[in-house]
């Protein structure tokens, strides 16, 4: 596989976001054995975007590079299904991702979600996790941003 | 009143509810007390008229009406202002009372928002259009400031589509079921298609169109629109089966195939009428039974109706670098990679500078029917520079489309020369 200008790009991007709280946590003992993902791979939004004022009800559309989508419990190589965290942090990247309000599991492979969110300012964070619901190893993710639901 | 058969158009139509609500209280006072409301006054020279627009005109049943006003201004509803005030538009009526709010009705249209054209629709025949100025309070100035009323003529006729050539030898025709059959009160329509391809509505190709069962219908004007209602059954998503619910009884059916604006092909594209015999399931149970099982080719997986599969990137008619990351979107179903069953779900295949494949197959593996196996949802292609077409069909864990297809309007994409990368990232 050809290794682009682009995919180094994005594998710093990913690099960058898993450089901060977790590198901490990382060195701890890990029960489930993590995935790797394939170099270059990265989830972002194709909306919203960062700072953008949004309705209260919209779609998040999620972008995965140079990776696959499958739905949660489908074992599959360098594929994994998408997480939406609202107003919340990755919990333990070793642990599977919770499944509440907060923490929106598209587990049938989707790649959009309509969500209602109160008016005020809110997070969004992506979080892909693999068949048991654990996040990669180094964790793709993207940025987490701030929207502003009027 | 409301049966004028006059409709807004849509943009229009919350402008006109506003005004509504915001005039419904004082009409209420005026109609309880009777009393006339104040007048602002008008200058003189006010002058209100049509734009484009004279006395007699022939026009078509969907016009843009555009207002002029000279010697005031414009201001929205609500807002009291010397020598201001708002359009309103009166069709087919007189002059309302003076000293009163123009009523707002589908015959006063209300324009609060200080708009100075509207799209109408009128039915064919003779109208009279006037225009009517009236203050903050949508009581007309004194003196009254109106436009000469003038009669359009709007032609019986809608204008004639131009339809789509046919290729001679396409036909359609239902598989497995024959003029006099007996079939039950819910039963399976399965509809065959030869030399011509299905292509959704709104996706323009050479020899395409989606299909349309006629049920208890004669042939519909062939020049116009299939009308779309229980007897006009259309299948713009290139549905290529349809369970159909019939009261017991007998019944016609037929196949009529409509291009991309649902207009029948030239010469049509049409099967034979069939008379069926429609019995209550119990009785029928044997023969319904029989000619599912006797269908051709595969199993199809079955996909919500309201799927629907679509480019991010980029749009119809856009200009694009030889490379592109090409980004797809997929509404109401999942994504799962090829050889993966999972109900709900399957894989995006981009098809590039092809017409839609056979909906019953798998979709062949080539250049140009690129297979995103591993559940990808997007991807960077190189094209030569030109016009290319792209479009994308969704695919069960066996490379199936499902029924009906998931997949995109085909879409034309222009391919800019010189190899420059795209400068946008992300």
């Amino acid at each position: 596989m050809r290794i682009s200008r682009r995919s180094v790009a994005g594998l710093l991007a990913a690099s960058c976001v898993m450089a901060g709280p977790f590198w901490a946590t990382n060195v701890l003992a890990q029960p489930a054995k993590r995935q790797k993902p394939p170099p270059g791979a990265l989830v972002y939004f194709h909306y919203p975007l960062d700072g953008l004022r949004v309705p209260e009800r919209f779609t998040v559309r999620i972008g995965l590079r140079n990776m696959g989508v499958a739905p949660a419990g489908v074992e599959h190589a360098a594929t994994g299904h998408h997480h939406l965290l609202i107003d919340t942090d990755p919990g333990p990247p070793g642990q599977p991702i919770p499944s509440d309000y907060n923490n929106i599991h598209l587990g049938n492979g989707q790649t959009e979600v309509v969500v209602t969110l109160p008016k005020g300012p809110h997070t969004l964070q992506l979080l892909l996790g693999d068949h048991t619901h654990t996040p990669h190893d180094p964790p793709v993710m993207s940025q987490k941003i701030t929207i502003y639901v009027r | 009143m409301p049966s004028r058969a006059l409709r807004l158009i849509p943009t229009l139509v919350p402008a006109a509810l506003a005004c509504a609500m915001a005039i419904a209280l004082p009409v209420g006072e005026a109609a309880a007390q009777a009393r006339a409301m104040q007048r602002s006054p008008a200058p003189a020279t006010a002058k209100l008229s049509f734009v484009g627009l004279a006395n007699n005109d022939r026009v078509s049943g969907k016009l843009t009406v555009r207002f002029a006003i000279s010697g005031m201004e414009i201001a929205p509803a609500g807002q009291a202002r010397r020598n201001a005030g708002h359009h309103h538009l009166l069709i087919d009526t007189g002059l309302p009372a003076l000293d009163q709010p123009i009523p707002s009705d589908f015959n006063h249209i209300h324009f609060g928002g200080g708009q100075t054209e509207a799209e109408i629709a009128l039915t064919p025949g003779r109208h009279t259009l006037q225009l009517l100025f009236a203050d903050h309070a949508h009581v007309p100035h004194d003196p009254p400031v109106v436009s000469e009323r003038i009669t359009v003529e709007v032609a019986a006729d809608p204008a004639e589509k131009p339809r789509t050539a046919a290729a001679s030898g396409g036909r359609v025709f239902f598989i497995d079921l024959k003029d006099g059959a007996t079939i039950p009160t819910r039963a399976k329509i399965r509809f065959g298609i030869e030399g011509i391809v299905i292509t959704p509505a709104g996706t323009m190709s050479a020899n395409g169109g989606h299909h349309h069962l006629l049920v208890d219908a004669e042939v519909p004007a062939l020049d116009r629109e299939i009308p779309s209602d229980f007897n006009h059954l259309h299948f713009g998503r290139g549905q290529t089966e349809v369970e159909l619910s019939l009261p017991p009884g007998e019944h016609t059916l037929q196949l009529l195939l409509g291009d991309h604006e649902h207009v029948p092909h030239d010469p049509p594209v049409m099967s034979e009428r069939i008379r069926v015999r429609v019995v209550d399931t119990v009785q029928a149970g044997s023969v319904a039974s029989a000619a599912p099982v006797a269908g051709v080719g595969r199993a199809r997986t079955a996909a919500p109706n309201d799927a629907a599969v679509y480019f991010i990137y980029p749009k119809d008619g856009a200009t694009i670098f030889p490379s592109s990351t090409i980004r797809f979107g997929l509404r109401n179903m999942g994504v799962a990679p090829a050889g993966v069953a999972k109900p709900n779900t399957g894989h995006h295949h981009l098809l590039v500078d092809v017409p839609t494949p056979g909906l019953g197959e798998p979709i062949p593996s080539d250049l140009n029917h690129i297979h995103l196996g591993g559940g990808q949802t997007e991807r960077r292609i190189t094209l030569p520079p030109g016009k290319h077409t792209l479009q994308l069909l969704l695919a069960d864990a066996a490379h199936v489309p499902h029924d009906p297809p998931v997949m995109s309007e085909r879409i034309t994409v222009t391919v800019m020369p010189g190899g420059r990368k795209s400068a946008r990232r992300r």
